[in-house]
């Protein structure tokens, strides 16, 4: 009777021992360890460093914007809450107009940035959660406006 | 005991047995179980499976009242042409049929080709009666509103539409007719005589503040440093003054533009929901009741 129950134990531990490998899980993919990271998506506008060469005006632009992003405000942070920011607004500006209108709609800009309460709900934000502003809504034109409603969030800049 | 308990499990099976025999007994996906289903699913506003259930019916029978509820299905879901095709494929023997073409005009006049609606409007309607005639016309008459063209005299106007519709139609009319846009000259003008007021004008009051603040401390710290004889001082001031007296005024008029341009979008968004609660002034047949 011992004996038949010796042999039961250490079949059923046999049985448990092994059971683990015949009823395993093999859906690794499914299972596998997710990667998963928390830290916010990069939304930060990517800068463009790159020269014109061929028209001087830009280049001297693009330079002293390049030198203001380099030593001043990728060491500062993004701390600009416009998208695009006001440097990059301004190259933008000149460029869609000329460097008289592109002064002038940089200098309101400037302006509607130092305004702390005007913002919210003002402007539609973009997916990082900066107010979108592009210089295609100031360059008096009015078939160029594309109004977007504050409520929006903009996901295609 | 044990004998009321056998009792009570043999009765329990009479007591909680189906009670839609007739379902049970008929081919779930017989034609009428189908149609059941369909009108069911096009009811519960699931129109992408009340579409498939009738496109399974179609493929057994033809029925116009189904091609009608399949266009319309099409139509709910934003698949407009689709909808097009289907309202288009129903023929003249239906009883379906001027209101699916009224359907597929109203379906132009929707995806937003007001000028071609209106084409096809005078086309259709001076080649041949049309059937739903006053809603279409009532359709044509609102379609001035959303496009440049000269409006029609007011009474001629209003008069397109039913009684219960002319208050809400007459102060459209007036709105677009004397459209409450500002003019972006006066904002600069005001804003060069104070710094501010054109954008306060544009109805950015607290911009128009800022603007005020930033030209005048910019001007003070200008003739503050020229008075201390900081010269260079002086001058980056002068020219940050200069940049915010020119940048506001310049910036008060494309304010401007800006506020016309959301006054016009909540025009146009006001007459698409008006619109759309008036079904497009359309007839509604009502399959649900």
């Amino acid at each position: 009777m011992n004996n038949n129950h010796f042999i039961f134990k250490i079949t059923l531990a046999f049985i448990l021992s092994f059971s683990f490998k015949t009823i395993a899980q093999t859906d690794w993919i499914k299972w596998n360890k997710a990667d998963y990271t928390y830290r916010i998506n990069n939304l930060v506008e990517k800068r463009n460093y790159s020269f014109d060469f061929n028209n001087p005006g830009r280049f001297l632009l693009k330079s002293l914007a390049n030198a203001y992003w380099f030593f001043i405000s990728d060491v500062d942070g993004d701390n600009c809450s416009f998208n695009p920011t006001c440097s990059n607004f301004f190259i933008l500006s000149v460029e869609k107009t000329n460097i008289v209108q592109g002064t002038l709609m940089f200098f309101d800009r400037f302006i509607r940035d130092m305004n702390i309460f005007g913002k919210v709900n003002h402007y539609p934000r973009v997916l990082n959660g900066h107010f979108y502003d592009p210089p295609s809504l100031y360059i008096l034109d009015s078939d160029s406006i594309n109004y977007i409603p504050p409520s929006v969030v903009v996901k295609n800049e | 005991m044990k004998n009321l308990f056998f009792i009570i499990l043999i009765f329990s099976s009479i007591i909680f047995s189906q009670e839609n025999n007739q379902l049970v007994n008929d081919n779930l996906f017989s034609l009428p179980n189908i149609k059941k289903f369909a009108d069911y699913l096009f009811c519960q506003k699931d129109y992408l499976r009340a579409a498939n259930e009738y496109e399974r019916i179609l493929n057994l029978v033809q029925n116009d009242t189904i091609e009608y509820k399949i266009a319309l299905s099409y139509l709910e879901m934003g698949n407009f042409n689709e909808a097009s095709t289907r309202f288009n494929s129903i023929t003249e023997s239906s009883s379906f049929y001027k209101s699916a073409q009224a359907q597929s005009l109203k379906l132009v006049f929707q995806i937003g080709d007001i000028v071609k609606f209106r084409s096809q409007y005078l086309y259709i309607n001076s080649n041949r009666a049309y059937l739903d005639s006053a809603g279409l016309a009532s359709l044509y008459m609102f379609s001035f509103l959303l496009t440049e063209e000269s409006l029609p005299n007011e009474d001629e106007f209003v008069n397109a539409f039913q009684i219960a519709e002319k208050n809400k139609i007459r102060n459209f009319y007036e709105w677009k007719k004397d459209f409450p846009e500002k003019s972006p000259l006066k904002a600069a003008i005001f804003s060069a005589i104070i710094p501010g007021a054109g954008k306060i004008y544009a109805d950015e009051y607290s911009d128009g503040i800022y603007a005020f603040i930033a030209t005048l401390a910019a001007g003070y710290l200008t003739y503050d440093n020229f008075k201390a004889g900081h010269d260079f001082r002086g001058w980056i001031f002068s020219g940050l003054a200069v940049g915010f007296y020119a940048g506001n005024i310049y910036g008060s008029a494309a304010a401007v533009q800006i506020y016309n341009a959301h006054i016009r979008f909540d025009f146009v968004n006001e007459l698409k929901a008006f619109l759309e609660d008036k079904n497009y002034f359309l007839q509604v047949f009502n399959f649900c009741n």
